[in-house]
């Protein structure tokens, strides 16, 4: 974690319509024996040029809400079983393949963790590069090809038209994910997913992918949606963060509010496991226990028995998304009666 | 208390509570998990219910109320078609039995035998005794009424023969598969043929694990020049048709003198064939079994074993051991069922099992030979093919069962 | 292309080691047969035994036999003469054969491979469907049942029953058709299993997912990001493939009499014709060497992480 966090500049004013707008989304996965909640009403919205961090461990669901809006999550095992995401005055969720083939890549375009599996490794880059706009821009063979070389350069890679010709294992790590990032933006979509784009890479490539992804923001006013579980990347590059446990999103804030007074008792666990330079500590500490099974909830707040605050009500009902403050939301009877009592 | 002390109690407590978490975790090893899954999968389970029932009933061939599998009736019994008619054991008029059953046959054969004993026993002179022993074990030898019934029992088998004639007398299961063109029951010729089969594939597969398994290994434990210099030599046996220097090397084999010399070290036609189908069997294993070990050596798991200190014999049979045998596994599923095929096709071009021996693949040529269009004896085809093809089914399907089931990455894949 | 030149070459060292093995093991089998081929079995007067030396060259010590058949070989590709079949030189018997053999496996692979590749893709795509159950139960027949089996019913049910096949002879497409079917099938059924594992391996990759998320078509993404990884395994396969096809044609063309090297060579192994049977043995070889070597270069050409050594 770098000492000094550069905040992004402040978060775009939401005025006016938000781009996407996801509600209650729910999707289960079917395992050997049960079928696992991987997602349980997860509700937000995301406005034309802002970055929303999605934060949570591994399993909290984070990834899958994001293919349900791509349509793409694997069926089987898993279903979407209701909610619904608005965009541009349509339900995504309730289009026909079709339909939605000309919305992925087009309008909504996403790029994954792990750029060394997430490229065809059979087909030059430049195949893979002009296939979209092709499709979606109905570009020539050869104006597909200079939009490519130009994307290319646009991410940083020398050499543009020459790389075309090559295949992924001809690049790093890293140039695979700016690789990535040009084919995802190459149809100039208006949401961008990304899915821990920088997991998978060293850390100083990381900030290289960050800084390219702010930059091309700024440049062209994309919504980001990124996903990590890693907070530090999330108070350099997002507006506005997202925390998600076992399914839920349990607390909505800025970034800067969030890191500066976590509201739920998870996101100040979380905020309390990472190792900080500005403060003399003697031990990380962790979050005790583990993510409650998800085949198998307990009743009441999933968080429950990891929680230093739970109270009798906790164990009772599950607390719901309020607001506890200035735009901020958090489901959490403590934090709730704080804020309100 | 001081404040260190204090620090310290809440440092072992933070260790305690890990350490009672990571307690709760409860792994599943890879067996375990890899059983369960193979237990959902039902039709895995079924053929393997059917393999297991079908290597029994194949040891105790001798013992089950079959029919004399080379017994001919020429006259009577050509070409019959599946039936229920009751048979009774040795009651063919060409055989001369005693009462025309095999009991009344050995009672005589015995009664005769005990003769002899007796007359043995009363001799003094020791000459003359020796000379009645030996007459009396060639009677056994060539007039033994179970040696007109079946070829060339072995001790167990002879037994379990004995066992069942004191069990079910002269009762014989009827033709329910029909009869050959030499008259022969074809159940019988099934069951039998059905050993033969089993052995084949089984025995021969197991020369190709052990060849297989120990190149395989060695290439991939040594790594490096070893390796590639083994794994060359893999590739040009590759580019060899075995079929055909298979062929060369039977009829070379199968040639009188050189049979007879093989014949007087022991060695019968049958086991030839183990070791040649043997020896061709075992390039692919090698080469899985080497690509296993020598992607598992620099695995990082066992890295990290090493690391936790564990010792070398646990990282071989805990790590190494494991996920070699799944691979090794799965490909034995598929070798045994190549290798039946082969025998069958070697029997079809008359270079496989001989007469009077009898396997599947030799049943099948018969039956394809009997087909005609004239008379429809589908049964000479339809069971020893549907035998053989079922068998080779249940293994197929087990084998992707349990490849299935050995493969986490196909845990989600329903 | 330096990479491509060296591969082919280094692949002929080892095709000539292959071969001086093979003629090298097959030469001491035949020599180890007790006997000549021509003693015991007819009464042949001396001269003409003496010819008969001659000609195979039986005379000389077996050192210099086994340098002079070698030498013939590599000079002139001359392969001698038969011992079972008179006036016949192994080269003209291979001539005959060949062309026949040749054809049967060319139209059993080609068939084999649009029949196994085709089911197997359906079957993944449509995977869990009827369709796919269906596909898979043939699959699996097609590898359980002996190919002597179904060549026999086949002849039973297209040529005698139903009659839309000739009984036999060789030359029109019509007379090939039905072999041709009976040898491809288990190769198809095998490929169809192959191609179906492949494809939904590829499936669960990421770049698939990648693909989809692109917003490409169903049918674009299957034909051109998952096939052509699925097919890997296939053209790893055709190597094997091809030795399985010829294998199967020894006993295809006994069913069928078909005049190819298959009914030869069983003719020459079962009549103790080690001339012929040897130099079948070496042309097989040759073949198949050439064949994995193909297969190793399409399969260098497909997936380019591939370095060809």
């Amino acid at each position: 974690m770098p000492e000094s966090l550069s905040q992004p500049d402040a978060a775009p004013s939401r005025h006016g319509e938000p781009l996407l707008q996801v509600n209650d989304l729910q999707v289960s996965f079917k395992t050997d024996d049960s079928r696992v909640r991987a997602v349980r009403g997860v509700s937000f919205d995301i406005y034309p040029g802002e970055t929303v961090g999605l934060v949570g461990e591994s399993g909290s669901g984070k990834s899958v809400t994001n293919l349900a809006l791509m349509g793409l999550v694997p069926s089987p095992p898993g279903r979407v079983d209701g909610g619904s995401v608005m965009y541009d005055g349509k339900d995504l969720l309730k289009l026909s393949p079709l339909q939605m083939q000309s919305i992925r890549g087009r309008r909504i375009a996403m790029i994954f963790q792990d750029p060394m599996t997430a490229l065809n490794p059979l087909m030059t880059v430049g195949q893979q590069l002009t296939e979209m706009t092709r499709l979606h821009l109905g570009l020539s063979r050869r104006q597909a090809n200079e939009k490519a070389a130009e994307m290319l350069e646009l991410v940083g890679i020398s050499g543009a038209s020459r790389r075309l010709r090559d295949y992924p294992h001809q690049f790093s790590g890293g140039m695979r994910q700016r690789v990535m990032i040009a084919m995802a933006l190459s149809c100039e979509p208006d949401l961008l997913i990304a899915d821990e784009p920088t997991t998978a890479l060293d850390v100083t490539i990381q900030a290289q992918i960050l800084d390219l992804l702010r930059e091309l923001q700024e440049r062209r006013g994309t919504s980001i949606i990124l996903i990590t579980h890693d907070l530090g990347v999330v108070a350099e590059t997002c507006h506005r963060v997202l925390v998600m446990y076992a399914g839920k999103v349990v607390e909505k804030s800025d970034a800067g509010p969030l890191f500066a007074s976590p509201q739920h008792p998870y996101t100040q666990g979380l905020l309390q496991s990472l190792p900080r330079f500005d403060q003399v500590q003697t031990t990380l500490r962790a979050i005790p226990g583990q993510p409650p099974d998800l085949g198998n909830l307990p009743e009441g707040c999933s968080f429950r028995s990891r929680c230093p605050l739970a109270i009798d009500r906790c164990a009772r009902e599950e607390p719901p998304l309020a607001s506890v403050g200035d735009r901020r939301e958090a489901a959490c009877w403590v934090a709730e009666e704080n804020a309100n009592g | 208390m001081t404040e260190d002390t204090h620090d310290e109690t809440l440092k072992q407590e933070t260790l305690e509570r890990i350490l009672r978490e990571s307690r709760e975790i409860r792994g599943v090893s890879l067996w375990q998990d890899a059983w369960n899954r193979l237990k959902r999968n039902r039709t895995a389970m079924i053929s393997l219910v059917c393999l297991l029932l079908l290597g029994l009933l194949a040891f105790l061939t001798p013992l089950l109320p079959l029919q004399s599998p080379i017994d001919k009736d020429l006259n009577n019994r050509r070409f019959l078609a599946p039936n229920l008619d009751t048979v009774v054991m040795g009651s063919r008029p060409g055989l001369k039995f005693e009462g025309g059953t095999l009991t009344g046959e050995l009672e005589k054969f015995r009664a005769s035998i005990a003769e002899l004993e007796a007359e043995r026993l009363s001799t003094e002179d020791p000459e003359r005794r020796q000379e009645l022993q030996q007459t009396i074990d060639a009677r056994i030898n060539v007039e033994h009424p179970f040696n007109q019934m079946w070829n060339e029992l072995g001790p167990l088998s002879w037994w379990m023969c004995q066992l069942r004639v004191r069990l079910f007398g002269d009762y014989a299961i009827p033709s329910l598969f029909g009869t050959d063109k030499l008259g022969r029951d074809l159940l019988a010729r099934v069951f039998w043929g059905a050993r033969v089969s089993l052995i084949v594939g089984i025995v021969a597969t197991l020369v190709s694990l052990i060849i297989g398994v120990s190149y395989g290994a060695i290439a991939g434990y040594f790594g490096g020049t070893v390796d590639s210099v083994m794994m060359r030599i893999v590739d040009m046996l590759y580019s060899i048709p075995f079929i055909f220097v298979v062929i060369f090397l039977v009829t070379f084999l199968g040639e009188d003198s050189v049979k007879a010399r093989l014949d007087a070290m022991g060695i019968d036609q049958i086991t030839i064939f183990y070791i040649v189908i043997g020896a061709i069997y075992w390039l692919t294993m090698s080469r899985v079994v080497r690509g296993q070990v020598l992607s598992l050596r620099t695995e990082q798991f066992i890295e990290a074993a090493r690391t936790v200190g564990a010792s070398p014999a646990r990282i071989v049979f805990r790590h190494l051991v494991p996920n070699v045998l799944g691979v090794v596994i799965v490909y034995l599923t598929l070798t045994i069922p190549s290798v039946m095929l082969f025998e069958a096709f070697l029997s079809f071009l008359g270079l496989g099992v001989a007469p009077p021996d009898v396997s599947w693949g030799l049943l099948l040529n018969d039956g394809v030979e009997a087909l005609s269009i004239i008379d429809v004896y589908w049964w000479v085809v339809v069971f020893p093919g549907g035998s053989l093809a079922a068998t080779l089914f249940a293994l197929n399907f087990l084998g992707d069962g349990i490849r299935d089931a050995l493969d986490p990455r196909m845990k989600n894949r329903d | 292309m330096r990479d491509l030149l060296s591969y082919l070459f280094k692949r002929f060292i080892w095709m000539i080691l292959t071969l001086l093995a093979v003629y090298t093991v097959s030469f001491v089998l035949m020599r180890a047969v007790p006997g000549n081929p021509f003693s015991g079995e007819r009464n042949v007067p001396p001269a003409i035994e003496r010819q008969l030396k001659a000609r195979y060259n039986l005379d000389a010590p077996p050192i210099q036999q086994y340098f002079d058949y070698l030498g013939g070989i590599v000079t002139d590709f001359d392969l001698g003469w038969c011992m079972g079949l008179e006036d016949y030189s192994v080269n003209q018997v291979l001539a005959e054969g060949f062309p026949v053999s040749a054809t049967l496996a060319i139209f059993a692979l080609v068939f084999a491979i649009i029949l196994g590749v085709t089911a197997g893709v359906i079957s993944a795509v449509y995977r869990r469907s009827p369709a796919d159950v269906a596909l898979m139960a043939a699959a699996v027949l097609g590898i359980a049942i002996p190919n002597f089996v179904l060549a026999s019913l086949a002849i039973l049910l297209f040529v005698f029953t139903i009659q839309i096949f000739p009984a036999g002879g060789w030359g029109t497409l019509q007379q090939i058709a039905l072999p041709a079917f009976c040898l491809g099938l288990p190769v198809a059924a095998y490929i169809a299993r192959l191609s179906r594992a492949g494809m939904l391996e590829t499936l669960s990759k990421d770049h698939v997912r990648t693909a989809f998320a692109k917003g490409l078509p169903k049918r674009t993404v299957i034909l051109r990001h998952v096939l052509p990884g699925a097919m890997l395994p296939v053209v790893s396969y055709l190597g094997p493939a091809v030795a399985r096809v010829l294998t199967g044609s020894l006993v295809l063309e006994k069913i069928f009499a078909l005049p190819g090297l298959g009914s030869h060579f069983i003719n020459a192994a079962t009549q103790r014709d080690y001339t012929l049977a040897m130099g079948m043995v070496l042309t097989y070889t040759v073949l198949l060497f050439v064949m994995n070597t193909l297969v190793d270069i399409s399969y260098a050409i497909i997936d380019p992480r591939v370095k060809l050594q």
